[in-house]
């Protein structure tokens, strides 16, 4: 009797610590991050059903040298700054594609080339704040993604 | 005696009603092209083209932009390009960016496109209303 005791005590006390039961009482193991640090801090967080994910991006834009207005400067500049806002909310929802290429001739590096590429559709992204400064234009965007946004 | 539309005396006005809200809201296609290389603009393209069939009739979202009463769309639009943008661009838009980075320089450009949709536009007395019909 006291031999089996001391196996449950044993097997429950191991099946805690790998996660098959975890003290709050809820079946699901608890997983916070995609990937983690080296430090083991969170990096992406990962999207819930029941909660919402919000990102949130600054793109940057510059003015091009000719311009007829400074008001057209300003507008192409925070376009720019829109499309660079865009690229960097799809790079973080849906990813890159990453290509590389190097050349060696005679054990040397002759020529080394990466691409990157991001093509995405995004719905619903909101711009939160515009600063322009020296030519540069800066904008906050925010996309809040849910189940539900990402479903339909 | 009868009237000879007693029967139905608000047909004349309904009709009259519907034939001024068709002729006060016309549908346009409208899409937009905005490049960027090295975050720096490079080219932008605004298209607009009144529609030749029937578009959709659900409502998805309305902007209300400030009309001086002549002007016809196209300049509308090229005046409040920025406004209109940032509402199109809420509902839809297409990103793509190409990088490439060799050993003595680096070449960005990126392309935000607002698919060529519907809308119904209203002129009236000093404001449009642009709705996006989906």
């Amino acid at each position: 009797m006291k031999l089996s005791a001391a196996l449950a005590t044993a097997f429950s006390v191991s099946a805690l610590y790998a996660g098959f039961f975890s003290p709050d009482g809820t079946d699901e193991p608890k997983i916070k991050c995609v990937y983690s640090g080296t430090d083991g801090s969170c990096v992406e967080p990962i999207l819930k059903a029941e909660n919402e994910l919000v990102i949130t991006v600054t793109g940057q834009g510059v003015a091009p040298s000719v311009t007829s207005s400074p008001a057209q400067a300003y507008a192409l500049a925070k376009r720019a700054a829109m499309a660079d806002g865009y690229r960097q909310i799809a790079e973080r929802v849906k990813g890159v594609q990453v290509e590389g290429q190097d050349t060696i001739k005679n054990m040397m590096l002759q020529q080394s080339s990466t691409k990157t590429s991001v093509e995405a559709i995004v719905r619903g992204a909101n711009l939160l704040n515009t600063t322009f400064k020296e030519g540069l234009c800066e904008v906050e965007m925010e996309i809040a993604l849910s189940y539900s946004r990402v479903l339909h | 005696m009868r009237s000879r539309n007693g029967n139905c005396p608000f047909i004349l006005p309904s009709l009259a009603l519907i034939c001024t809200l068709s002729y006060g809201t016309d549908n346009y296609y409208i899409g937009y092209r905005f490049t960027a290389q090295n975050v720096q603009a490079i080219n932008e393209t605004l298209t607009i083209s009144k529609a030749m069939q029937p578009c959709p009739t659900r409502a998805a979202s309305v902007l209300e932009l400030k009309y001086n009463g002549y002007e016809p769309l196209e300049a509308l639009l090229n005046r409040e390009r920025d406004r209109f943008v940032e509402f199109a661009a809420v509902q839809e838009l297409r990103i793509k960016n190409n990088d490439t980075v060799t050993l003595n320089a680096i070449k960005s450009q990126e392309t935000f496109t607002l698919p060529t949709r519907c809308y119904a536009v209203e002129f009236n007395r000093d404001f449009v209303t642009i709705t996006l019909l989906q």
